[in-house]
């Protein structure tokens, strides 16, 4: 009963994720921490971190999701719920492309949900910044973090492990 | 020229590529080109163009929706298939054996210091996200609404993600839909 309910949520989640992979991190966020308590704030920052280290998109973390709630079975299901969805969408328009591209409807619909899913992720930083900065020093790994990935091509699994390193001697 | 690539191939083409598939999606993408369009030549460079942009216009991860639609070019359903397992089989594995680590070796004192490094660098992460797509985003007070509206609707309200992804489509329906 869990792993439908996690296999039908993920499927959904994945198929609003519309403008990369971290737009389903509030949903994520909501429907795993929040309402049903399969992880604490802490193992979702665990598993996003995960998510990015690992080769491939951030959907991988999902898996990290699906062990944490039903071992490997939970793992495995978890991903073929994420990419069931992409599967159906992408090979419907890539047959019928040339009216998907023109689509008045989808469009108009994808041009209110990308600005507001920058507002959901703004409030999910507020909520893992709550967990995540505690003191002076993780606040100045956030901002140092922030500084690197936004201003300089640094790719971000390095600026985990780093901050990994760090938090091993410092923290 | 399809007609002799295997869905085995398409397979192997394709973990090769997921397992190598650190980086940003720019580098990404050029490998893709390198592997399939000019050393294989599977797919024309006009298909992956098309691909590409099929794969930026899907729910999902662009990388493996392009790699989906290239699939399906090639193999219709079954290379579509072969694709999606290929890309993520390496990171899936790695993600299960850390995932698996990560359980056993809970309340481990130096995991847990690395973790709390790792956290808050996954906060600074989650910023540059919303300042990059911020900046390719909110271009006008329209897109700005927006983006406040649905901040305030989870921040304050505590309002379901989902639920307001599905709302904002439906806005953006009714204020962009009905221009001339």
């Amino acid at each position: 009963m869990v792993l439908l309910k996690l296999c039908w949520l993920l499927f959904v989640i994945n198929a609003l994720t519309i403008g990369g992979g971290f737009v389903m991190l509030p949903m994520l966020q909501k429907e795993f921490v929040e309402k049903h308590h399969w992880l604490t704030n802490q193992e979702f920052l665990d598993a996003i971190a995960i998510g990015q280290l690992t080769p491939g998109p951030l959907t991988v973390m999902n898996a990290v999701i699906g062990y944490k709630v039903s071992g490997v079975l939970g793992a495995i299901l978890a991903m073929v719920s994420s990419y069931l969805p992409c599967i159906i969408i992408v090979t419907l328009v890539a047959k019928y492309y040339y009216d998907y591209r023109e689509s008045k409807i989808v469009q108009s619909s994808f041009k209110g949900i990308k600005p507001a899913v920058i507002g959901l992720l703004a409030a999910v930083a507020i909520s893992l910044g709550n967990t995540a900065l505690v003191d002076p020093l993780t606040f100045g790994i956030a901002i140092i973090s922030f500084a690197v990935i936004a201003f300089t091509k640094t790719d971000p699994s390095f600026v985990i492990v780093g901050a990994g390193i760090l938090g091993a001697v410092l923290l | 020229m399809e007609d002799k690539i295997t869905v085995k191939d398409i397979f192997w083409k394709f973990l090769k590529i997921g397992s190598f598939s650190f980086g940003g999606v720019y580098s990404m993408l050029a490998f893709f080109e390198r592997e399939l369009v000019e050393k294989e030549k599977w797919l024309t460079h006009e298909e992956f163009v098309e691909s590409v942009a099929i794969g930026q216009m899907t729910p999902g991860p662009p990388i493996v929706n392009t790699g989906i639609c290239i699939g399906y070019k090639l193999k219709r359903i079954k290379g579509a298939l072969a694709t999606t397992a290929g890309q993520s089989f390496t990171g899936t594995l790695l993600a299960i054996l850390l995932a698996v680590f990560y359980v056993k070796s809970k309340g481990n004192v130096l995991l847990t210091s690395v973790m709390k490094g790792v956290g808050a660098a996954v906060v600074g992460l989650l910023l540059s996200i919303i300042f990059k797509m911020s900046k390719s985003t909110i271009k006008n007070l329209k897109s700005a609404l927006f983006a406040l509206a649905a901040f305030f609707a989870l921040a304050l309200f505590n309002l379901n993600p989902i639920g307001l992804i599905l709302a904002s489509g439906i806005i953006g329906l009714f204020v962009y839909g009905r221009r001339p």
